[in-house]
C-alpha cells in the first residue's frame, strides 16, 4: 500500500475549484494550502501502479499545473512482490 | 496514543510535502510514535534525466524501500518526478530481469551461455589484444554514456588512450549535447553554462526554444512554473517551439515556427535589437567582439549590423510559417531586451541539427548583444538531457577530441600535460582525435573496427538511421563488448553481456546541468555477480597488459589496485582526476573531494579549488569577480567580469554572424511532412529502465504519430488508425494521435520504444553538424499514410529469452 507526499501546484486564481475537484478523486487526502495554490496532498494507493494512474488523474484537471512528488514509500510492496 | 505504523507513514509524508511550501500542519514530527519509516537513509542523485535531482533512499532489510527528496538540494529543492519516484523498483533484487551473471557466445547467431567473470574478462582482453597486434591500435574503440559515472568513464579513457594509445573514445552526449558545447566554446571561451538553476527564481524573462521542459525535466519546469505564477505580470515566458507542448502552456507567447527556420527567427530577433537599439553598448564594448566565417575572421559592429539587415521581421515572419508574424518577433525580442534578467533554456531542439552550433551561437548572440549574462536572473543555459554528460563525457575526456578536464587531444602540450600526469611515456597518446559517434559506427560497418566496448548505453536504438549501423553491429568480425544492467536492442548484437551495478549499488559521481558534482555512494547490494564498471575496467586492463605484454597498460591502473571497489577504488579515482587533471583548469575540482560531497546536501560547483570554497557550494555564476574565484585569479582589468575561458584569447565574448540554413533534407513532393521525434514525460531514452517499471509502461505502452488536425482530415487520418511513417531510410508503423501539437506539415514521434515497427530511429537521418558532429535528429522529410484502422498492440521489451 504505497503512500505519497506531494505538493500539488493549481492555478491560484482557481483553488476552491480545483479543490473540490481533488477531494472528488478517491485515495487523495488534502492536509494543507496557501494562496499561491500550494496544495499539500497525500496519495495512498493499493498498488505504485495504482497511484502512477492517480497522478495522470490529476494531472488531467485542466487548472492543476504540475504535481510535485516529495515522498514515497512502499515498504509493503517491497516486502511483497515488487513485480 | 500510539499511532498505527500506516497513519505514521501518511503523516510523515504529509509533513514532508508540507515543509516544501512552509505549510504548518496540525501534527509534528516530534509528537509522532517513533518507528522508524526506514532503518537506514543514503543521499544520492536520481539518474533519469541531466537536472541532478537529489534525494534519499530509505533502505529497510536492505532492501530498496522509500523515497524522499532533499528540500536543501539547489536542484530539486527536494521535488521528484514520478520517473524518480518509481526508479527503486530496479534496484538490487528488486526487478527480476537484471543481468546476473557475465553471458557469451563467439558467434552471434549462437545462443548466450553463463561463463564465470574470470572467463569473460579474459576473453575482452584476448579480444581486444588480438585486433590491436594484427590491425592496429585504431581497430579498438569504447562508446560510453552520460549515464556512466565520471570515475566510470575516467578509467575507461584512461586505459583506451594511455593503454592501448587509441582516441576512439565516444559517448552518447555526441548525439545530445555536442552541439551546445560547440556553442559554448565558440561563444563564451569556455564549455558549460555561466550561471545556475538558482537564476530560475531570479529570471523575469524565460525565453524557452527547442525544449519541452514540462516533460524532459518536469521539476525544473516546476520551478519556471512556480515564478511564472508567483508573479504573473512581471514575468514573461516566451516559447518558441514548431510543436505545441505541455511547455507551452504556461506562456505568454507561443511562437511556432516551420522547422529548420530558427536560425532566421533569431537573427530577426537581433534586426529588432539593434533596429530599436536596445542591445547594451558598455557591455558590447567592454566584452564582446564580432567574428565571423571558419577563419574566425574579427569583423566590426557595422559588418554585423549589415548582415542582420537582411533579416527583417517581414521577411523573417514569411521564412518561418507557423504563426509567426512581425510583430510577435518584435514583442519577443523586446521582452527578451528589456526584461531585469532573461534567462534562455533550450535543449535537443536546437541542439540535434546540422547546424546546431550555430543556433546555440545565435542564442548566445542576443544575450551578449543585450548584456543578459552575468548578472542575476541572466543566463544563455542550455539543459542536459543525461545525468553526467556533463561531469562524465564533457569534463572527464569522454568524447573523442577531449582529454580530462577540458582539454583538446590536438594541443601537444596539453596531450603531453596528461601523459606526464599520468606517469605514461610521452608521445603515448596518439595526437590525432579519434572517431566521432557516427564515424564510429561507419567505421563498425566497414569492418575497420575490430573490437567495440559499448557502456551503458544502446547505440542499436538511440543511433539515427539505425538499420544501418546495425547491420554492422551483426558483423562476425566485429567482437562486441556490451556492459549494462538490462538486456537492450544492443544486448541482442553482442558477444560478451556484462552484468553491472546500477545507482545505489555502487559509488561515484554525477556532475549535472549547471556544473555541479553530486555524490552517491553505494547503500544496495547489486543483484547477482553484478560489479561497478571501475571493477570490471581494472581487472580488464590487467589482462590486457599480460596479453600485450606492455607494461603501460598496467601502469594506467597500478594507483587503484588492491583497492576495495564499492568506495574505495572510486574514490581514488575521483582523487586522481581531481587532484591532478583538473588542477589549474577551468573546472579546477580540487575542493570537491568525496569528504566534501558527502558533507553537502547536493554537491559542488566548479571551479572549486579549495575545499572551504567547495564547501561554500562552489561557483554560483561564472566569469564574476568575487562570486568566481577563478574570475579573480585570471583578471586582467578592473572589469567586474572576466571572460578567461582558454578557448578564446582575446578573452572576449564572440558575436557571430551565422546566416539561415534549413535542415539537410527537406519535404518534398515524395517525402512531403516533416518528422521531428522527443521525449515523453513517463519514459526516458531507449526504455530499457523505463520500460521495466510496470506503471510508466501501462502509462504509456507504446509510441504514436502526433498529427496535426488539418493534416489528419486531409489525409482521413482518424484517431487511433494505424498509420505508416516512411523516409528513405526506413518506415514505422504507428497508432495515430491527432492533436493541435505539431504544425501543419509536420509530424512527431515519441522515440523510446523498442518494438521494431514503433522503433522511430529506422526512420530518422543521421546527417550531422559538420562542427560538432551531433546528428539531426529533430529534422527529416517523411510521408504517412493510414494502412488499418485501430488495431490492438502490445507493450515490447527487449528480453533475454526472445
Amino acid at each position: 500500500m504505497p503512500v505519497g507526499g506531494f505538493v500539488i501546484n493549481v492555478d491560484p486564481e482557481k483553488i476552491d475549484e480545483s479543490i473540490k475537484r481533488l477531494k472528488s478523486l478517491s485515495g487523495v487526502e488534502i492536509h494543507g494550502l496557501d494562496d499561491k495554490g500550494n496544495v499539500v496532498a497525500v496519495l495512498e494507493s493499493s498498488t505504485s501502479q495504482e497511484m502512477e494512474g492517480m497522478v495522470k488523474e490529476i494531472m488531467k484537471i485542466e487548472t492543476v499545473f504540475s504535481v510535485g512528488l516529495t515522498y514515497f514509500n512502499a515498504e509493503d510492496e517491497i516486502e511483497g512482490n515488487v513485480h | 496514543m500510539g499511532l498505527s505504523r500506516r497513519e505514521f507513514i501518511k503523516r510523515t509524508a504529509a509533513l514532508t510535502a508540507a515543509s516544501y511550501v512552509g505549510i504548518s500542519l496540525p501534527f509534528s514530527k516530534e509528537n509522532e510514535a517513533q518507528a522508524a519509516d526506514a532503518d537506514s537513509w543514503h543521499k544520492g542523485t536520481c539518474r533519469l534525466c541531466g537536472s541532478g535531482c537529489r534525494l534519499e533512499l530509505g533502505v529497510k532489510n536492505g532492501k530498496a524501500v522509500a523515497l524522499r527528496g532533499i528540500p536543501q538540494s539547489r536542484t530539486n529543492k527536494g521535488y521528484l518526478c514520478m520517473k524518480g519516484m518509481l526508479f527503486y523498483k530496479l534496484m538490487g533484487n528488486n526487478h527480476p530481469e537484471r543481468l546476473k551473471k557475465p553471458l557469451y557466445r563467439a558467434r552471434k547467431d549462437q545462443p548466450f551461455k553463463e561463463i564465470s567473470w574470470d572467463e569473460a574478462l579474459d576473453i575482452a582482453a584476448k579480444e581486444f589484444a588480438k585486433a590491436v597486434k594484427k590491425y592496429g591500435n585504431n581497430s579498438v574503440a569504447y562508446y560510453g554514456s552520460g549515464q556512466a559515472l565520471t570515475e566510470e568513464t575516467y578509467i575507461f579513457q584512461k586505459v583506451m588512450r594511455g593503454g592501448l594509445r587509441t582516441n576512439n573514445v565516444e559517448g552518447n552526449p555526441r548525439l545530445c549535447m555536442a552541439s551546445a558545447v560547440g556553442g559554448y566554446i565558440t561563444s563564451f571561451g569556455a564549455d558549460e553554462p555561466i550561471g545556475s538553476y538558482t537564476n530560475f527564481e531570479r529570471a523575469n524573462c524565460f525565453f524557452i526554444i527547442g525544449s519541452n521542459t514540462a516533460e524532459a525535466h518536469p521539476v525544473l519546469f516546476r520551478r519556471i512554473m512556480r515564478r511564472k505564477l508567483d508573479n504573473r505580470d512581471s514575468v514573461k515566458v516566451i516559447n518558441a517551439d514548431p510543436r505545441v507542448s505541455p511547455t507551452s502552456r504556461i506562456a505568454d507567447l507561443h511562437l511556432q515556427f516551420n522547422p529548420g527556420t530558427d536560425l532566421a527567427l533569431l537573427n530577426a530577433m537581433a534586426y529588432v535589437i539593434l533596429e530599436e537599439k536596445l542591445y547594451d553598448e558598455d557591455f558590447l564594448k567592454n566584452y564582446a567582439v564580432f567574428r565571423m566565417g571558419k577563419e574566425k575572421k574579427q569583423v566590426d559592429f557595422a559588418k554585423y549590423k549589415a548582415f542582420v539587415k537582411e533579416y527583417t521581421p517581414d521577411k523573417v515572419a514569411r521564412i518561418c510559417g507557423g504563426n509567426i508574424t512581425p510583430e510577435k518577433i518584435r514583442q519577443a525580442a523586446r521582452w527578451f531586451a528589456k526584461s531585469e534578467g532573461t534567462m534562455s533554456i533550450w535543449t535537443m531542439g536546437i541542439n540535434q541539427r546540422k547546424r546546431g552550433v550555430w543556433a546555440n551561437n545565435l542564442i548566445h548572440n542576443l544575450h551578449i548583444l543585450t548584456g543578459q549574462l552575468c548578472k542575476p536572473g541572466a543566463d544563455s543555459f542550455s539543459l542536459t538531457g543525461q545525468p553526467n554528460a556533463c561531469g562524465g563525457v564533457r569534463e572527464g575526456g569522454g568524447l573523442c577530441h577531449i582529454l580530462p578536464a577540458h582539454r583538446l587531444v590536438k594541443k601537444d602540450k596539453l596531450r603531453h600535460e596528461v601523459e606526464r600526469l599520468w606517469g605514461i611515456p610521452e608521445g603515448r597518446i596518439p595526437p590525432k582525435p579519434g572517431y566521432h559517434t557516427i564515424a564510429m559506427f561507419e567505421a563498425v560497418n566497414q569492418g575497420k573496427i575490430k573490437a567495440i566496448w559499448i557502456n551503458c548505453t544502446s547505440p542499436a536504438q538511440s543511433l539515427p538511421n539505425c538499420d544501418k549501423y546495425r547491420k554492422g553491429m551483426r558483423r562476425e568480425d566485429v567482437f562486441m563488448v556490451v556492459t549494462d544492467i538490462f538486456p537492450t536492442k544492443t544486448t541482442e548484437l553482442a558477444n560478451l553481456i556484462l552484468p553491472t551495478a546500477f545507482i545505489f549499488e555502487k559509488t561515484g559521481v554525477y556532475g549535472c546541468t549547471e556544473r555541479r558534482s553530486q555524490l552517491t555512494v553505494k547503500a544496495v547490494d547489486a543483484p547477482g555477480e553484478a560489479k561497478p564498471e571501475v571493477w570490471i575496467v581494472r581487472e580488464w586492463a590487467l589482462r590486457l597488459a599480460k596479453e600485450l605484454n606492455d607494461p603501460v597498460i598496467k601502469k594506467c591502473v597500478e594507483p587503484f589496485l588492491g583497492k576495495e571497489p564499492d568506495y574505495e577504488l572510486p574514490k581514488a579515482i575521483w582523487d586522481e582526476y581531481t587532484q591532478k587533471l583538473t588542477k589549474g583548469r577551468d573546472n579546477d575540482l580540487r575542493g570537491a573531494t568525496y569528504e566534501v560531497l558527502e558533507k553537502l546536501p547536493d554537491g559542488v560547483q566548479w571551479p572549486a579549488p579549495t575545499k572551504e570554497w567547495a564547501l561554500k557550494g562552489g561557483t554560483d555564476i561564472k566569469f564574476v569577480r568575487g562570486l568566481d574565484p577563478l574570475a579573480d585569479k585570471h583578471a586582467k582589468n578592473d572589469l567586474p567580469y572576466q571572460f578567461y575561458g582558454p578557448a578564446h584569447p582575446d578573452k572576449k565574448l564572440w558575436i557571430w554572424l551565422r546566416p539561415q540554413k534549413g535542415p539537410e533534407e527537406m519535404p518534398d513532393s515524395q517525402y512531403p511532412f516533416y518528422l521531428s521525434t522527443g521525449r515523453i514525460i513517463d519514459h526516458w531514452h531507449t526504455s530499457s529502465m523505463t520500460g521495466r517499471i510496470k506503471e510508466l509502461m501501462r502509462a504509456n505502452p507504446y509510441a504514436y504519430v502526433e498529427i496535426n488536425p488539418k493534416d489528419a482530415k486531409k489525409l482521413g487520418i482518424k484517431p487511433g488508425d494505424m498509420v505508416e511513417v516512411a523516409s528513405r531510410r526506413g518506415k514505422n508503423i504507428l497508432p495515430a494521435k491527432i492533436y493541435v501539437g505539431p504544425c501543419e506539415g509536420m509530424v512527431f514521434v515519441y522515440w523510446h520504444d523498442q518494438a521494431e515497427d514503433r522503433m522511430i530511429n529506422r526512420v530518422t537521418k543521421d546527417a550531422f553538424d559538420p562542427g560538432s558532429k551531433e546528428p539531426e535528429f529533430k529534422i527529416c522529410a517523411c510521408r504517412i499514410r493510414k494502412v488499418s484502422g485501430p488495431r490492438p498492440l502490445e507493450p515490447f521489451i527487449v528480453n533475454m529469452k526472445a
